[in-house]
């Protein structure tokens, strides 16, 4: 597993960028994976509507909700999710989010 | 296409990290439709000094290479012993019969070669070979397991040395095979080179825990630990069942309850847990029919009871039992008459057929019947207790076969008698079809498999000619003007199908998007308000 710099730790990552321990996150983490990881400078309220969002269901579900879900809760359409993170709503949101990557047939 | 390289059995064992081969577009066989087909992309710079990738520059296994000769040992003793359990009837005697039959009567003819989307697929890549792979095994089992190749070795074709780098690139090329078993079935000597892959994968999983982290880790491990190999709790399921209820309400104006531990109901329905997850439109299609045929149904909110996936089927006898035992048991529990199995191949796999090669005392077909749900659903279409207007499915439609509901069960007329009724073009069949179908290329576990730069070598090589079968039955309706739809009645072909459909611009180019048989039937209920199908929308 890699290993990424973070205020002077090792933040152990996997090969896509993902933290290896979901209970290691907070808001600041969250600016960090976005900065270094996804490439994104600032995170505006709707990007962080949705981190909080998926940082809950995760919280409370052990597990990312559907993609539908998460529409339908936010009120963000898709296109609009990839407009904030352009990795698309599991590769960038969840990964800024702390959750780990999707797993199973999804 | 440039002439592919000649590459000796006893080339596995070469040192150096250079991979046996290199594939590059050129290599690949040609898709007319396309033009221009995406190119190969190369492994990071810096995942090369830490991985292996010296099979053919693929790899899913994020493991640091050996670095020590004690390291390598290691490797290879652990190979070795595990290599003489696979011929030992105690420790394999699900499989050792045939197991040794295969290694023992290949008469070399090749026709399972040309069998292979793989081998083919690739450009005739000679590692690629059904029997490369088999060929290798044989060798290193003369060469260390019998009195003749020990004593004379090369001279009686005992000519592959086992190292660190030997045992590796056969762990690589375990998987460059879907197991998809076309090579077996056209055998004459009917030698299954797809269980000896499945074997080798066995080898290293139940000896040296070296497996996908997709599969053991974060696959069946995750499935007992979890409830499924989604992570999916049973809190979870149970919000997620909720959602698509309302989810139905909204698309259909119908409000359907869906059973979930109904005690004593005629049919325990186990999905793929995926599906709730990435398409919640097909457990929701199953119960939107099965509410309007009456059937006496229920689901499971128990861990493991709501996953019907036993990744085990791929690359682990032991994991497959625990897996198995659990769904069986919850079965009991609810006294349900019998399991039908969803949309998923290998589902189909573990719980109809494998199960009982694994446990064969617990799992007597007296006490759980376990089945496919395709007769049910023609049955249900052959009853008329549900109105059907093949008018609302005016589109072109062709059907993917999945290997293990098709192949594997022989399970082929029930789904084109469904959509005979269900539409109104005739079903185009894909050349060849049936039983004699080819594999989506996401077979045995690689549609989920997507560490490193393993995706690489599923999009270019083993998906690649689905697509061309594909683009070719809808060779007169390439016209983006009409949409067209793929049917894949199995979780994993519809996850290789939408990773092949994006990586070749199917739906962008030619308006050809895919989704299961269920969604298709709901499609065409008459009393439906709105079309259930969204072309262009399907994830």
């Amino acid at each position: 597993m890699p290993f990424l710099d973070y205020k002077g730790t090792q933040l152990e990552v996997d090969e896509d960028g993902f933290i290896a321990d979901p209970a290691l996150w907070n808001e600041d983490l969250a600016k960090f994976i976005a900065e270094t990881q996804e490439d994104i400078k600032d995170l505006t309220p709707d990007h962080w509507k949705l981190i909080y969002y998926l940082s809950k269901y995760y919280k409370d579900f052990g597990i990312a909700p559907m993609i539908r879900k998460v529409c339908k809760d936010t009120g963000f359409e898709l296109k609009y999710i990839y407009e904030l993170f352009p990795s698309g709503p599991a590769k960038g949101a969840c990964k800024v989010a702390g959750l780990p990557k999707p797993t199973g047939c999804v | 296409m440039s002439e592919p390289k000649i590459i000796r059995f006893k080339d596995i064992a070469r040192a150096g990290d250079e991979p046996l081969v290199t594939l590059t577009r050129d290599d690949l066989i040609e898709i007319p439709q396309l033009g221009d087909a995406p190119d190969v992309q190369s492994p990071q710079a810096r995942w090369l000094e830490r991985y292996d990738f010296s099979l053919d520059g693929f790899s899913d296994f994020d493991l640091p290479k050996p670095k020590t000769k004690e390291e390598e040992e290691r490797l290879v003793n652990g190979f070795l012993r595990g290599l003489e359990k696979l011929f030992d009837p105690q420790s394999n005697w699900p499989f050792v019969k045939i197991f040794r039959l295969s290694l023992d009567y290949c008469v070399r003819c090749q026709t399972c070669s040309e069998a292979c989307h793989t081998y083919i697929g690739s450009g005739r890549q000679e590692i690629y070979r059904p029997t490369y792979r088999s060929e290798v095994l044989r060798r290193i089992y003369q060469k260390y397991f019998t009195p003749s190749g020990k004593l004379l070795g090369s001279f009686v074709g005992a000519d592959v040395e086992v190292n660190a780098k030997t045992v590796w690139r056969l762990l690589e090329l375990s998987y460059r095979c879907n197991v998809c078993r076309r090579c077996a079935q056209v055998c004459p000597v009917g030698v299954d080179n797809a269980l000896l892959a499945r074997e080798i994968r066995k080898l290293f999983s139940q000896e040296m825990g070296i497996a996908p982290g997709e599969l053991l880790k974060k696959g069946t491990r995750q499935h007992l630990k979890a409830g499924s190999s989604t992570g999916m709790t049973p809190a979870a399921f149970k919000d997620l069942v909720e959602f698509i209820e309302d989810d139905i309400f909204a698309k259909t104006g119908k409000k359907i309850k869906m059973p979930i531990d109904q005690k004593g109901a005629d049919v325990l329905l186990i999905h793929n847990a995926g599906e709730f997850m990435a398409w919640p439109e097909n457990p929701a299609a199953f119960a939107i029919l099965f509410d309007a045929a009456g059937i006496s149904w229920t689901l499971s909110s128990e861990a493991q009871g709501y996953d019907g996936v036993n990744y085990g089927a791929w690359f682990d006898d032991v994991e497959l039992a625990r897996v198995a035992l659990r769904q069986i048991s919850i079965a009991k529990e609810l006294g349900v008459k019998k399991i039908v199995v969803g949309e998923c191949g290998h589902a189909h796999k573990a719980l109809c057929v494998l199960a009982d090669r694994v446990l064969p005392g617990d799992l007597s077909l007296d006490q759980i019947p376990r089945e496919s749900c395709l007769p049910l659903l023609w049955e249900i279409v052959k009853s008329g207790a549900v109105k059907f207007d093949p008018n609302k499915n005016d589109f072109p439609v062709t059907l993917h076969d999945s290997c293990n509901v098709v192949r594997l069960m022989g399970i082929v007329s029930p789904q084109r008698e469904i959509v005979k009724a269900i539409c109104k073009q005739p079903v185009r069949e894909m050349t060849p079809n049936g039983v004699w179908n080819y594999c989506c290329g996401g077979g045995s576990g690689f549609a989920i498999m997507n560490s490193l730069n393993f995706d690489q070598w599923r999009k270019n090589v083993s998906e690649r000619m689905k697509i061309k079968q594909v683009l070719d039955v809808f060779n007169d309706v390439l016209d983006p003007s009409i949409n067209k739809y793929v049917i894949a009645a199995c979780s994993n072909c519809k996850g290789a199908m939408r990773d092949g459909i994006d990586h070749y611009g199917l739906w962008d180019k030619f308006h050809i998007t895919y989704g299961g048989l269920v969604d298709l039937m709901v499609n065409a209920m008459a009393d439906l308000p709105q079309p259930y199908i969204e072309f262009g929308k399907q994830g």
